[in-house]
């Protein structure tokens, strides 16, 4: 199954006030955002990170110019290079059988994931793919989302929701493993090739791939939606980062298509990886309505959306479900077999905000599996009620949350006052109390352990208010009025220091801002905690209308995703950081094609923002999943159980003795 | 021959011969105790203390923190007292809140000597130091139900007293002079009644900067006369046809001089009722918003985001079970007062009931 690499907006599962998926974005489950392509990669746990398509960069329409040289030319000049051409399923096959096994599959169902070994062993037994035959394949799963789709136009998915579903419905001809390395995926591409000098990818098709219409897909449909994509009219919200990086997209034929790009980068092979339209069926329609949703055509096509991946949408209640239904011609294409068929016939997705409301449905066996939070983790699916029909797993994800501080104010421009703020925060007793010690502490932008973090491992500040008092009595934030709380002279006003921190309506989040706020109470600096609603909180940060605010991101599958964050004057550089060497080590970075020498940069990169500490960097998010005892297959990457290929294709449940 | 007593003092009668009403009032008197001593009641900071030489009363700073004394700030306190009073200066002595904990934070460990860090998550389980228990941050959940009074009675009273002042005028202009200032002022008062009150609140807690109690308490207030104007409109409507009243008229009295020295005092009474009733209406309309988190900005003290704390986890039912009671006998208390306003001061319940 494709998997697209945008930024996805993961969404909390806040209280029950909003509708978003939970997730990360509530904090765990709540905000995060996830994923990524290109560009834009991280996204804050908001949902509302859509509204990043106003990247200048997207607002360039496509080379009017650009004219395709004869594929006899290329194929001549090109000097290709063979890139890998996988089977999903087959490479974690091959990953799974360099693991030692930890235990059966009946004695991981009978513990209580309690410790780390008894997780390792949980994974190691459940995690693995079906023997042959093991699969019952007219299961049905319930999975768990926190909220409904915006859109199932494959071009105009933002959500995490949107790309679960896009996952499994939609047609693409790239994906990467559980260890984020691209690969060509095997059951729509014959062939993948790299140009020597990194200006063109050329990919052959198989002829065996149909629209659930019946009609073919062909290589015309992969350049169609190129343009539809780039077309400034549509307003496509995530996947429009990376192919604004290319020149063109071409079809030669139905099954070759090229990819021309404007620079030989490193982040090409994200940049061509993007969902795909049929085009018969919008080529008539989408000049017409480039909204892609207010025609009547598209209105039927928005209920009914022509499916190019293993599975259909079969109905829709909104707010309330999604069903979808295994295609018979995904996997029989002419009478053949071309595929193997997915391993579940049906995938209702439940529609359930609350968490809490959704721990009841897990434990009443109403669905299947769902993100946890920590709360839920540690004290609400620890007894024999839960474990009657489940069992829970975890691992480390790249989802990662901070305190960001807007460096427009007159409070955070001084690099020594930021500073300050870290170490005013008892970073220790986060950790143990409010995260209860499920949670790595995060110190800098890249996940520890990743080739991009190098091999330093930098420590988050510790609590020292004397330092602190310090840092904030230099740059110049003394009580001169008496009142207990610092304040400075700034252009001849007695500004004090107060400021509002926003955070999601979320306890788990409006904790951790609490305890800040105790903190900084005790040297002089008022915060005041501010929950807002998540779409607001997103508007007001790029408008960069606050003054601190608690976020998180969902790292890219590339560093390179992060520039929008760090480069100077960047739609998602929200604190208004800037650093003329982050911004050159970005640009440099991009173009190194040496995975180690590319790393040094990127290292290099995170020390001087730890040196800045422009966020004040909090902990990473592991992933915390409750899974149903029926359920076998789950494996955790770098961005949880499912964003990667296979992903959510490895779950099965065994076939009744 | 009996004196003849005054209405009030007559009535003041009638409500004493009624427990559960007087009973009601005593609890909302020892709620006022409770909100006006609460800093001297639970609290981690000195009611009255020495230190260097001088008095200082560090428990104001739960009213404001601005009257925390700056010398604390100055020699780095942060906060926490016991220890740094000793240290600091040994001559020191101070008088101690009658609980040692805070409505704001967790106590650590060693703060108070020899006694150990609040429990936090499910372990907060109401005992002997926490009768109440702790909630998951660890924050003693009596020290926050004691200062949570004040939100409770100060959300009742203030917004109650905007409600009072908007309707008694509105009312009496509109009932008094009748005509078209009273045809504005009865379709001025349909129209707000149209207002839903917790679709404002929310809305102007999202467009403010730093939304606060008072804000809550001032929307609820601004939104909340009707039913008062009306009943005002009536009385006045009544009693302007009184003979009393065109005595006065006739006397040559001015229309301000009748309204505010002959009508009004003979119209208070029946005003009273929906205003007591008002109070309770406003202090579940403030633990409703918390609750779902519209409150008080956090952390805040309110009965409300107490119990909006069990939601994450209903085991931990000691989060809503006293602030619960705290809710449920307030407002219980005030519809009793109310309702024993109204049957001492109506003469023809009190008839009814002879």
């Amino acid at each position: 199954m494709p998997v697209f690499f945008r930024q996805m907006t993961v969404r909390a599962s806040a209280p029950w006030l909003w509708a978003a998926v939970a997730c990360v974005a509530a904090v765990v489950a709540a905000g995060c955002s996830r994923s990524e392509k290109g560009r834009l990669v991280a996204e804050p746990e908001a949902p509302a990170a859509q509204a990043t398509t106003t990247d200048a960069r997207q607002s360039a329409p496509p080379e009017a110019a650009f004219e395709p040289p004869p594929l006899e030319a290329l194929d001549r000049d090109a000097k290709w290079i063979d890139r890998p051409v996988k089977d999903a399923l087959a490479v974690l096959r091959e990953q799974q059988a360099k693991e030692p096994v930890l235990g059966t599959v009946a004695e991981a169902l009978a513990l209580k994931n309690d410790s780390a070994q008894a997780n390792a062993t949980i994974l190691s037994a459940l995690g693995r793919l079906p023997e042959k035959g093991a699969a019952d394949l007219e299961a049905r799963i319930d999975r768990h989302v926190a909220g409904d789709l915006g859109s199932t136009n494959p071009i105009l998915i933002s959500s995490s929701a949107e790309f679960d579903i896009l996952g499994l419905t939609g047609f693409g001809l790239f994906s990467y493993d559980r260890t984020l390395e691209p690969f060509a995926n095997a059951e729509t591409v014959v062939s993948w090739q790299t140009s020597a000098d990194g200006l063109y990818d050329k990919v052959v098709m198989r002829d065996d791939v149909v629209w659930s219409d019946g009609k073919p897909i062909t290589a015309h449909d992969i350049a169609f939606t190129y343009r539809v994509i780039m077309d400034p009219r549509v307003p496509v919200p995530a996947v429009r980062t990376g192919t604004d990086q290319m020149k063109g997209v071409h079809a030669y034929d139905d099954r070759t298509v090229v990819f021309f790009h404007k620079e030989p980068l490193a982040t090409n092979v994200w940049n061509i990886n993007y969902p795909v339209l049929p085009q018969h069926v919008y080529e008539g329609t989408w000049e017409k309505d480039p909204t892609l949703k207010d025609s009547p055509e598209h209105v039927t096509l928005e209920e009914k959306p022509i499916s190019g991946g293993p599975y259909e949408i079969l109905s829709r209640k909104r707010g309330q479900e999604i069903v979808l239904r295994r295609r018979e011609s995904w996997s029989q294409v002419n009478g053949r077999t071309a595929r193997e068929q997915p391993y579940f016939k049906d995938i209702r997705f439940r529609i359930i905000e609350d968490p809490n409301t959704a721990l009841l449905a897990l434990k009443s066996g109403e669905i299947d599996e769902m993100i946890l939070q920590p709360e839920q983790w540690t004290t609400q699916t620890i007894d024999d009620d839960y474990y009657r029909l489940n069992t829970k797993a975890t691992a480390p994800e790249w989802v990662s949350f901070h305190f960001a501080w807007n460096i427009g104010t007159p409070f955070f421009a001084d690099r020594r006052v930021r500073r300050a703020m870290s170490y005013a925060f008892d970073h220790d007793r986060m950790l143990e109390k409010i995260c209860l010690g499920l949670y790595e502490p995060c110190a800098g932008n890249f996940a520890p352990g990743s080739w991009m973090a190098g091999p330093k491992r930098l420590e988050p500040y510790k609590q020292d208010l004397d330092k602190a008092e310090a840092l904030l009595d230099e740059a110049g934030w003394t009580d001169h009025d008496n009142d207990g709380i610092r304040d400075k002279e700034i252009d001849g006003q007695i500004v004090p220091f107060e400021f509002a921190l926003l955070v999601n309506q979320q306890p788990f989040r409006i904790a951790i801002c609490t305890l800040l706020k105790e903190n900084l109470e005790q040297i002089g600096v008022i915060a005041n905690v501010r929950p807002v609603e998540v779409t607001a909180m997103q508007e007001m940060m790029q408008k960069k209308n606050f003054q601190a605010c608690f976020s998180g991101w969902g790292s890219g599958t590339d560093p390179d995703t992060s520039e929008n964050i760090w480069k100077t004057g960047e739609m998602r550089n929200y604190c208004g950081y800037s650093n003329p060497e982050v911004d050159r080590l970005f640009a440099e970075g991009r173009r190194e094609l040496d995975r180690n020498r590319r790393a040094e940069k990127y290292a290099r990169i995170q020390e001087i923002l730890y040196e800045d500490q422009p966020y004040t960097w909090l902990f990473w998010r592991n992933s915390f999943y409750g899974f149903s005892k029926s359920l076998r297959g789950y494996a955790f990457s770098p961005r949880g159980p499912y964003h990667y290929s296979p992903g959510s294709g490895s779950l099965w449940k065994p076939r009744a003795e | 021959m009996m004196a003849a007593h005054g209405f009030w003092i007559e009535a003041w009668r009638r409500y004493r011969r009624r427990p559960l009403a007087m009973a009601a009032l005593g609890f909302v008197g020892f709620l006022m105790a409770v909100a006006a001593f609460a800093p001297a009641i639970a609290g981690t900071k000195p009611v009255l203390c020495r230190y260097k030489g001088r008095l200082y009363a560090p428990c104001l700073a739960y009213v404001d923190r601005r009257f925390e004394p700056a010398i604390f700030a100055k020699d780095k306190f942060r906060g926490t007292y016991p220890k740094n009073l000793a240290e600091k200066d040994p001559e020191s002595w101070a008088i101690w809140p009658l609980f040692f904990q805070d409505p704001y934070r967790a106590v650590r460990a060693d703060e108070w000597p020899g006694r150990p860090e609040n429990p936090a998550m499910d372990k907060g389980i109401p005992s002997r130091s926490h009768p109440f228990g702790t909630d998951q941050a660890g924050v003693d959940v009596l020290a926050k139900m004691v200062h949570g009074t004040t939100v409770a009675l100060l959300v009742g009273f203030v917004s109650m007293g905007i409600a009072g002042t908007i309707g008694i005028l509105i009312g009496a202009l509109g009932g008094y002079f009748g005509g078209w200032i009273d045809a504005v002022t009865s379709r001025v008062t349909e129209i707000v009644m149209c207002i839903p009150t917790l679709v404002l609140i929310l809305a102007i807690v999202a467009i403010i900067e730093k939304p606060t109690i008072w804000h809550t308490m001032a929307i609820i207030g601004f939104t909340g006369w009707t039913g008062i104007a009306r009943l005002t409109r009536g009385e006045f409507l009544r009693l302007k046809g009184a003979e009393y009243v065109t005595a006065a008229r006739a006397a040559g009295a001015g229309p301000l001089r009748i309204m505010l020295r002959h009508i009004l005092p003979n119209a208070l009474a029946p005003i009273l009722v929906p205003i007591t009733f008002g109070i309770a209406a406003a202090i579940l309309v403030e633990s409703g918003l918390s609750f779902l988190g519209f409150g008080a900005p956090p952390p805040s003290a309110s009965w409300g985001s107490i119990l909006n704390g069990a939601r994450s986890n209903l085991a931990m039912w000691w989060l809503v079970v006293f602030p619960g009671i705290a809710i449920f006998l307030t407002v219980l208390a005030y519809n009793l007062v109310g309702e024993g306003l109204q049957e001492a001061t109506d003469p023809r319940l009190r008839e009814a009931r002879k």
